[in-house]
C-alpha cells in the first residue's frame, strides 16, 4: 500500500495543531486564523491535517479499519492542503500526499462514497465529472468556429474542463476567453466534442486508476497535436496538468498555464490591452489549486537515510507553497483600468477554500455551502461587492451560495474583467 | 472499557449529540502521534466539546456521578494522553472566545481556545503586549492551559503563573469558583483579592496540567507595545521577510567564552533592565529559526554559525520606546558585551535575517521548528525556575548527562550549548536540556528515560530544586521528601478538591495515600 510511503512523514507530526490555522507570522487579529474548513467545521481533532495523520498510521497498524464513521472523517475534507503549508512553515513532511493516498486505499480496498461513485461512473461512461448534464461537451463553442487542436495545428490548447463545458452557466466565460485568444492572435485550438476531463477531481477522491487512464489519454492527444503550450481556466485542470500529470511522469515537457498567467504574459507583450475603465471594487479569492497547491511538482530522487535522525540524499525540497500562483491573476486585476483590488485577510498560501473540493460538494453540499458562506462573509468585510475568483469550481459554489443564503456580492471569474477592459 | 450508555445519553443530553463521540475513528486520534514500535497508550472513551463553562461543568458532574475520569485540554500539544481507560477527553476547542481586553487596566480574558497569536495580534493593535507560552503562538493563550507559561518575552513581560489575575475555575468535582476579584466584584483585575485567592492551589509547582479541574477562563495581565499593529513580513510561506525593521527595534547575538561569561553578561543587562527579550538559545536554534527549505538546511547554518560563535550564547531583542531610549540601551548593550567578551554572530545582524528573527521571536513562530524537526521521540530535562544562575548550573550539570548519551550514539548530536533564560531581567531564571533521541537507539523511549533519570538525580543530589517537569506521583514521590514533603500537600490538595478522583490526574499527582 503506498501509504505506508508516507509512514515517516505521519509519525513526524507533532501534534501541534498549526494545521488548524493560518502560519502566525500572518495573524493579524482574532479573526480569520483558521484555515481548514474540516476541523473548523466539525470540530473534532479528527478532522484536521494531524488527525488525518494519526489515523494514517492507525490503518496501518490496524488499529482501525474502514467504517463508515471513518468514511465519513476522510471525504469531509476538500483536499485543499492548507493544512499541508500550515504545517510546513515549520515541518518537514508530506501532509496532503498522505491524506490523498489514504482515500486511494479506500477506492482500491473498496470503501467508497456511493455520492462519489455516481459522479466517476459519469467519468467513465459520460467522460464527465458533471453527472447528469444535459449538454454536450463542445456545445459552448457552437458558432464560435474555433480550431480543433486534434484536426489542425495549434500553438495552444485550450483546455476548458468538465465544469465550464457542462454547466450552461459556464458558457460565456469559455466563450468569453475563446475571443480574448482571438483578440490577441493567438493560434489556438479547443478539444470541442473531444476534449477529455483532466482527471484532477477522480485523483483526489481516490481513484486513482480513472485518473491515469484520463492522464494517458490526455498527453498522447496533446502529443499527438504538436501544441507546446496548455491554457486551461480551472483551477482543478491547472493543477491536474501541471502537478499530477508531472509527479505521475506523464507532463512531458508541455507548458501548463492558467488563463491568469497566459493572460498576464499577453498584456505584458501588448497583445492585449486593457484600456476601458472597470469601475469596480473588488476581492480576489485564491483558488486552492491554482494558488498554494499550483506549485510545481518536486521530483526527487535519490537515498533516505536514517542516522541520529532522518535526511535525505540528496536534500528533498518540500513543496511548502511557496511558488503557487498567487501574483499572475493580481497583476491582470491591476492592469484593468479603475479597478480597485482590495485583499481578505486569508490569501495567498493560506486563503480559505471556496468549499467544492475533494468532492466534498458532491457527498456533503451542506459542507461545501458552509464552507463557502465563511469566505463570503470573509469577502464582505472587505468593503467591496464582488469575489473575483480564477476557477469555475469556486464560482459555481460561491454564486450557489450566495443565491440560497443571500448576499450583495457578485462573484466573476478574472477573464470577465479582463474582457470587460479590453 | 464500554461506557455506560446512560452517562453518554446524558452527555448528549448537554451538548448535543454534534459534539460527543465514542467512535473509536474519533478517538484513535486523539492519541498523541505514534510511532511505529512504541507503546501505544490507551485511548479515551470519549470525547466531549464543550461551549461553556455552564457545560464544562454538566460534564464534570456528570463524571463525577457515574465514576468516569475527565482529562481537559485546550490547543493540546503534548501531555494530553490519558493513563488509562475509563477516561473521557473534555476538548475546549470550542472556548475560543476573546472576553474582554482592558486597555485602561492592562489586562486581558480569554477562553482556554484562543491561542496566544490571536491575543497578541488584538494587543498590539491596541498598543499592547502579552506574554506568550515559548511553545508557539499555537498554543493557549490561558496562562493556566500552557504549563508554566514560560516564553520569549518573559525578560520584560514575566510568565503565566505570575501574570495570571482573575480565574474562573470548574473545580475537579463541578463546582465553578471564580478567584481574586471575579469573585467579589465580578471583575477581572486582580487574583488574589478582593475575594479568594487559591493561586498556590490553582498552579501548584507548574500547573496541574489538567489533574485538578478545568480553567475556563482567566485574566492575565499585558504589557506596553512600542511597535507597530502589524508587523510588516512581506513574501510566501515559510519565506516570510520583513519589510523593514520597525524603529527602535534591535536583535543581536553574542556568544561568550564559557558560561561563567554568558551569565555575568545576561546578569548585567537584567540589572540594567534594557532587553525586551533575552533567550540563551545555541547555535542550532538560531540555525533553526533562520531555516526555510530542510535539515539539511538547517545543519549547513548551523555549520556556518558554529565556526563563528565561542562558546555559549544568547539572542537579546530591544524594543525601545522613543530613539533616546533605543540609543540609550544599545550602547549599554555595547558596553556590557565589550566588558564580557561577547563576540556577535553577524549573520543575524543582517536587516532581512534581523527583522525576520525579530517579528519570529515576538510572535513565536520558531518554537515547533526549533524543537520539533524530528522523527524519534524528543527527550530533556525541564529545568526550574529557580535564579538564573543557580538554574545555569543546574543545566549545565544535565548537559553533561547529554554529552554522555550522545558519545554512546543514543542522542542526536546537535553540538549545541544548552538552553536558558533569563525571566524578569535576570530575578530568575529557566533552563532546558533538549535532545533528540537517536533513531538508530533501540529502545527509544528508555534513552528519554534515563536522561530524565540521571537529571533528577543530579537536582536532587547537588540542591536544583524541583524542576518543572515533575509530572505525576513517581517524580513527586521522588522530589517532595527532599523539598519539604510539598507532595504530601499536594496530595492532599487532590484530594480535597476531587474526592472521587475524578480528574485524571497522571500528569499532576493523584491522592493515594
Amino acid at each position: 500500500m503506498s501509504l505506508e510511503k508516507y509512514r515517516l512523514d505521519m509519525e513526524t507530526c507533532r501534534r501541534c495543531s498549526a494545521c488548524k490555522f493560518i502560519p502566525f507570522e500572518k495573524v493579524t487579529g482574532y479573526d480569520h486564523v483558521y484555515v481548514c474548513p474540516s476541523i473548523t467545521r466539525y470540530e473534532f481533532h479528527s478532522y484536521c491535517g494531524g488527525g488525518r495523520m494519526v489515523m494514517g498510521t492507525a490503518l496501518l497498524e490496524k488499529r482501525l479499519t474502514y467504517t463508515d464513521k471513518l468514511l465519513d472523517i476522510i471525504y469531509n475534507c476538500q483536499m485543499c492542503g492548507a493544512c499541508d503549508t500550515s504545517c510546513k512553515y515549520s515541518m518537514d513532511m508530506e501532509v496532503i500526499e498522505p491524506i490523498n493516498e489514504i482515500r486511494i486505499d479506500c477506492v482500491e480496498s473498496g470503501h467508497t462514497l456511493p455520492a462519489l461513485d455516481r459522479v466517476v461512473n459519469s467519468l467513465r461512461k459520460q467522460g464527465t465529472m458533471v453527472p447528469g448534464a444535459r449538454v454536450k461537451r463542445g456545445d459552448w463553442a457552437e458558432g464560435l468556429h474555433l480550431k480543433n487542436f486534434k484536426k489542425d495545428k495549434v500553438d495552444v490548447i485550450y483546455h476548458v474542463g468538465c465544469q465550464t463545458s457542462y454547466n450552461q452557466q459556464m458558457w460565456k466565460l469559455a466563450q468569453t476567453t475563446a475571443r480574448l485568444l482571438q483578440k490577441a492572435g493567438v493560434n489556438f485550438g479547443i478539444g470541442g466534442m473531444d476534449e477529455l476531463c483532466c482527471g484532477g477531481r477522480a485523483y483526489q477522491m481516490g481513484y486513482k486508476a480513472d485518473f491515469l487512464k484520463q492522464a494517458e489519454a490526455n498527453m498522447t492527444a496533446i502529443r499527438e497535436s504538436g501544441a507546446r503550450t496548455l491554457v486551461t481556466g480551472c483551477a482543478e485542470c491547472y493543477f491536474a496538468f501541471k502537478v499530477l500529470y508531472d509527479k505521475h511522469n506523464l507532463k512531458g515537457d508541455v507548458e501548463v498555464l492558467h488563463t491568469s498567467e497566459y493572460f498576464g504574459r499577453l498584456i505584458k507583450e501588448g497583445r492585449l490591452v486593457p484600456s476601458k475603465k472597470v469601475e469596480m471594487e473588488v476581492t480576489y479569492h485564491d483558488p486552492c489549486h491554482l494558488g498554494r497547491q499550483g506549485e510545481p511538482y518536486i521530483h526527487w530522487h535519490g537515498k533516505e537515510i536514517i542516522t541520529s535522525i532522518r535526511t535525505f540524499d540528496p536534500p528533498k525540497e518540500y513543496r511548502r507553497g511557496t511558488n503557487g500562483v498567487y501574483e499572475p491573476p493580481r497583476d491582470v486585476l491591476k492592469s484593468i483600468p479603475g479597478l480597485k483590488l482590495v485583499e481578505m485577510d486569508r490569501i495567498k498560501e493560506y486563503a480559505w477554500c471556496c468549499g467544492a473540493g475533494g468532492g466534498v460538494i458532491e457527498s456533503n453540499p451542506a459542507f461545501a455551502e458552509w464552507t463557502a458562506l465563511e469566505r463570503i462573509k470573509e469577502a464582505e468585510t472587505t468593503g467591496t461587492k464582488a469575489i473575483v475568483t480564477a476557477c469555475p469550481w469556486c464560482i459555481k459554489n460561491f454564486t450557489e451560495t450566495i443565491s440560497r443564503n443571500g448576499s450583495e456580492m457578485k462573484v466573476y471569474d478574472i477573464v470577465e474583467l479582463l474582457a470587460q477592459a479590453i | 472499557m464500554t461506557l455506560n450508555k446512560d452517562f453518554l445519553k446524558a452527555l448528549e443530553d448537554v451538548l448535543g449529540p454534534e459534539y460527543v463521540s465514542a467512535d473509536p475513528e474519533i478517538t484513535e486520534t486523539y492519541a498523541n502521534p505514534v510511532r511505529h514500535g512504541l507503546p501505544v497508550p490507551p485511548r479515551f472513551e470519549a470525547i466531549t466539546l464543550p461551549d461553556s463553562t455552564e457545560e464544562v461543568q454538566a460534564i464534570v458532574r456528570l463524571c463525577n456521578k457515574y465514576k468516569v475520569q475527565y482529562k481537559a485540554s485546550s490547543t493540546g500539544w503534548l501531555y494530553s494522553d490519558p493513563a488509562g481507560p475509563n477516561c473521557i477527553k473534555i476538548d475546549l476547542r470550542r472556548m475560543n472566545r476573546i472576553i474582554e481586553i482592558n486597555e485602561k487596566s492592562m489586562y486581558a480574558v480569554v477562553e482556554p481556545y484562543v491561542v496566544g497569536g490571536q491575543l497578541q495580534a488584538e494587543c498590539m493593535k491596541r498598543g499592547l503586549n502579552c506574554n506568550l507560552t515559548g511553545a508557539g503562538a499555537n498554543c493557549s493563550a490561558l496562562p493556566m492551559a500552557a504549563h508554566v507559561n514560560l516564553g520569549h518575552l518573559s525578560q520584560s513581560g514575566s510568565y503565566g503563573e505570575r501574570n495570571l489575575l482573575a480565574l474562573e475555575w470548574v473545580t475537579p468535582d463541578g463546582e465553578i469558583v471564580r478567584l481574586g476579584s471575579l469573585g467579589s466584584l465580578n471583575e477581572w483585575f486582580c487574583g488574589d483579592g478582593p475575594g479568594p485567592s487559591l493561586r498556590g492551589i490553582v498552579r501548584g509547582n507548574t500547573t496541574p496540567l489538567g489533574g485538578l479541574g478545568v480553567y475556563t477562563k482567566a485574566a492575565q495581565k499585558l504589557f506596553h507595545w512600542p511597535g507597530p499593529t502589524t508587523f510588516p513580513m512581506e513574501g510566501v510561506s515559510p519565506k516570510y521577510k520583513p519589510a523593514y525593521i520597525p524603529p527602535n527595534f534591535l536583535m543581536r547575538y553574542f556568544s561568550f567564552k564559557d558560561l561563567d561569561a554568558m551569565v555575568d553578561a545576561v546578569l548585567k543587562i537584567g540589572e540594567a533592565e534594557i532587553a525586551t527579550e533575552l533567550m540563551c538559545f545555541n547555535a542550532a536554534m538560531m540555525a533553526a529559526n533562520l531555516a526555510t527549505k530542510n535539515v539539511e538546511e538547517e545543519r549547513e547554518i548551523y555549520n556556518r554559525f558554529s565556526k563563528e560563535v565561542q562558546g555559549p550564547g544568547f539572542m537579546v531583542l530591544i524594543a525601545a520606546n522613543s530613539a533616546g531610549d533605543f540609543e540609550y540601551k544599545k550602547r549599554v548593550l555595547e558596553t556590557i558585551v565589550d566588558e564580557t567578551g561577547g563576540k556577535p554572530l553577524k549573520e543575524v545582524e543582517d536587516p532581512e535575517n534581523q527583522g525576520g528573527y525579530i517579528w519570529r521571536y515576538f510572535r513565536e513562530v520558531g518554537s515547533i521548528k526549533e524543537t520539533g524537526r524530528v522523527l524519534g521521540p524528543q527527550a530533556g530535562m525541564v529545568g526550574g525556575g529557580d535564579c538564573f544562575p543557580l538554574m545555569t548550573n543546574f543545566i549545565k550539570e544535565c548537559s553533561k548527562v547529554k554529552e554522555r548519551l550522545i558519545k554512546e550514539g543514543l542522542l542526536f548530536d546537535d553540538g549545541t550549548a544548552p538552553f536558558l533564560q533569563s525571566i524578569e531581567h535576570g530575578h530568575m531564571g529557566h533552563g532546558e536540556v533538549l535532545a533528540r533521541v537517536s533513531l538508530q537507539a533501540k529502545d527509544q523511549m528508555a534513552v528519554a528515560r534515563e536522561i530524565n533519570r540521571q537529571s533528577n538525580e543530579i537536582s536532587i543530589k547537588k540542591h536544583f530544586g524541583v524542576p518543572q517537569h515533575v509530572w505525576g506521583d513517581s517524580l513527586h514521590d521522588m522530589y517532595g521528601p527532599n523539598a519539604t514533603n510539598y507532595h504530601r500537600w499536594l496530595r492532599k490538595i487532590k484530594k480535597t478538591f476531587d474526592p472521587n478522583g475524578a480528574s485524571e490526574s497522571s500528569t499532576y499527582i493523584t491522592a493515594k495515600e
